[in-house]
């Protein structure tokens, strides 16, 4: 976007005169222009614009899913499933139930079960805040506790990752910011990001699943909250490590 | 959706190909043969002054980087190519002190490019740096372009090199003069090549570098005066046709205007010290640092899981220690990052200085450089008008 256009879009209304003005000026005085150019921030139009995910978190307790209340709900549907079967019923080619709840949670080889599955989801999701940086290079979710996740605003998929304990992948799906990891024996979670419009309530999909088996998933909502703003400008030092001034009314 | 599907197929393939199969290591793929070490080395340093004709100008150039393709992939990757930048600028800081130390040269000074008044340039690129191994390509060429180098260095960083003092804190303040650059074996062994080739060389031939710098030098400042004096045959080598005469007033004037321009850049030289005794602690702080992530990476791929022992439990308690050490390993990871920052944090305004010290003119270092140079020829010109 040239300078002129920036302008038309900082003032739609009533500064087209000025754009006139300032047009001239930069075909007669280039080297005036130049100046009045280099003020300007210079948009990178080639990094997509993203959902406003920014702000401090909290978990809405009654729009997200209990675990346990999860689980029970999975469950009964397996016990249907197995009911149907047990009626004749045809379920496709889904895993085989035996009857009278025997094996019903018996996971296939080397599959972890959906009870062990559902505690690890919520064992993941224990903390009730987050904190999301973004700009517009980079999102940052910070969880007491946790590695942060840290992704590119490009769609991916980038390897963010990667190490002998796991590797990890994020990418953007259209509105929604997708976080993959892969751990040893094939455990595999995904952390699905999306926001309202608003940008005041977050959702967060947690999948789990283990060597390919129907993944466990835990639907966590958040709502923005105001923290009480930082008294502190922190810059992350090598020798003095963080070094921090008291912020001023100015800063 | 397509999009994240491909990922997911992605990584679903590496899961079950990779981790999800058995948590082995990768195969690498087939490197090239590392680049062997220099080994420990003893600095050649000359017990007396040397003969004049021995003394040769070295200039140091900023070195330049290479950046891999594997690193240039890497999420993160603009944190550690920043702190390659400024390696740049302080490496080859640590060869100019070497060779001074060494007693076996004359001027040795860090320039921000190519200086036809030098007798003897050195270009570095730097391949690969890290706290455990630095690797880079030298290159030494004369001013009558014979080339006395051009060898990959190689050294590796024992954890001997970074003394418990290397993490310091407040209280104990980081001590330069107790601190030995853990790389300083590649430094020596450089000078000590330079030496080798300059003992197979004559008296003659040495006095005759000496010569060309100063009329390329001249040639430099006004190509219609003195390129005459010069040939330069198919393969780049400058040999002299003529000599100007010793009282040639024109000469003269060269060596002033080269006096001025070597108090330029001694001064130049000296906002390279600045920075390197700006960005020496935290550098240090952050190699140590970078020691310390190889060697836990290291440690890490040692005692990787071996499934066909550990138990293949899928139990809750499994599920989240495996969840963990994934969890710790990136914290520490992503902790490594943010120190990166930090150093990247704490040497900008050094970075910055450097830039800005040379009043009156603008640009960067290079930038400055470059029209400083430009103004001595307007002002030789401007003399040579001038009737004596």
């Amino acid at each position: 976007m040239t300078h002129i256009a920036r302008q038309k879009k900082l003032y739609p209304a009533g500064c087209r005169l000025l754009s006139f003005c300032a047009l001239s000026l930069a075909i007669n005085l280039p080297s005036i222009a130049q100046t009045t150019d280099d003020d300007l921030p210079v948009l990178d139009l080639d990094s997509p614009i993203r959902m406003n995910f920014s702000g401090n978190w909290e978990k809405d307790f009654a729009r997200s899913d209990n675990w346990e209340d999860e689980l029970t709900r999975r469950m009964q549907i397996r016990q249907e499933n197995a009911a149907l079967q047990a009626s004749g019923v045809g379920l496709g080619n889904g895993p085989s139930i035996s009857l009278g709840n025997i094996n019903l949670n018996r996971p296939r080889r080397r599959q972890a079960n959906l009870v062990n599955l559902a505690r690890l989801a919520e064992y993941i999701n224990r903390n009730s805040t987050m904190e999301i940086f973004q700009d517009r290079n980079e999102i940052r979710i910070e969880r007491r506790g946790e590695a942060p996740l840290v992704c590119g605003m490009e769609t991916g998929p980038n390897e963010t990752f990667s190490g002998q304990h796991g590797a990890e992948i994020c990418g953007w799906d259209r509105n929604q910011l997708v976080f993959e990891m892969a751990l040893p024996d094939g455990l595999y979670i995904i952390h699905r990001f999306s926001v309202t419009s608003d940008s005041q309530m977050l959702r967060m999909i947690t999948s789990i699943s283990s060597n390919g088996s129907v993944p466990f998933n835990l639907v966590q909502s958040y709502n923005k909250y105001q923290a009480p703003p930082d008294e502190y400008n922190c810059i992350q030092t090598i020798t003095r490590g963080r070094v921090c001034s008291q912020r001023t009314p100015l800063n | 959706m397509a999009l994240i599907n491909i990922f997911r197929y992605g990584i679903l393939i590496a899961s079950a190909i990779g981790l999800a199969a058995c948590a082995q290591t990768p195969q690498p793929e087939p490197a090239p043969p590392p680049i062997p070490t220099v080994g420990e080395v003893d600095l050649d340093t000359a017990e007396s002054d040397p003969q004049d004709y021995l003394l040769l100008d070295i200039g140091v150039e900023v070195f330049e980087i290479e950046i891999s393709e594997q690193e240039a992939l890497e999420f993160g990757e603009w944190i550690f190519t920043e702190i390659r930048e400024s390696e740049a600028h302080y490496l080859p800081y640590i060869l100019r002190n070497t060779l001074l130390a060494s007693n076996q040269w004359g001027a040795a000074r860090v320039l921000p490019t190519h200086d036809p008044s030098m007798d003897l340039t050195i270009q570095g690129t730097v391949l690969s740096s890290d706290g455990q191994r630095l690797t880079m390509w030298v290159e030494a060429l004369d001013s009558t372009g014979r080339v006395w180098l051009q060898k990959d260095y190689s050294d590796e960083s024992l954890t001997d090199d970074y003394p418990v003092s290397t993490r310091y804190t407040p209280g104990s303040p980081f001590d330069a003069s107790k601190f030995t650059e853990p790389f300083q074996d590649i430094y020596d062994q450089i000078n000590n090549d330079l030496v080798q080739v300059r003992q197979t060389l004559s008296i003659e031939d040495l006095i005759d570098i000496k010569r060309v710098s100063q009329l390329v030098y001249a040639s430099d400042l006004s190509p219609e005066s003195f390129a005459h004096n010069l040939d330069k045959d198919e393969n780049g080598r400058m040999s002299i046709l003529t000599l100007p005469a010793e009282d040639d007033p024109q000469m003269r004037r060269v060596e002033e205007m080269r006096l001025r321009h070597h108090l330029f850049i001694d001064t130049v030289d000296q906002y390279y010290e600045s920075l390197y005794e700006e960005m020496q602690a935290p550098y240090v702080v952050w190699r140590k640092y970078s020691y310390d992530q190889i060697e836990e990476e290291t440690n890490s791929a040692d005692n990787a899981y071996d499934f066909s022992n550990y138990g293949r439990s899928r139990g809750f308690l499994t599920l989240t220690q495996r969840y963990d050490r994934y969890r710790w390993s990136k914290i520490f990871e992503m902790e490594y990052r943010d120190l990166s920052v930090g150093f990247n944090n704490e040497i900008a305004p050094a970075i910055l200085q450097l830039n800005e010290q040379v009043h009156g003119l603008s640009g960067t270092m290079e930038e400055q450089y470059i029209q400083w140079r430009r103004i001595l020829r307007q002002l030789f010109a401007l003399e040579a008008e001038i009737p004596n």
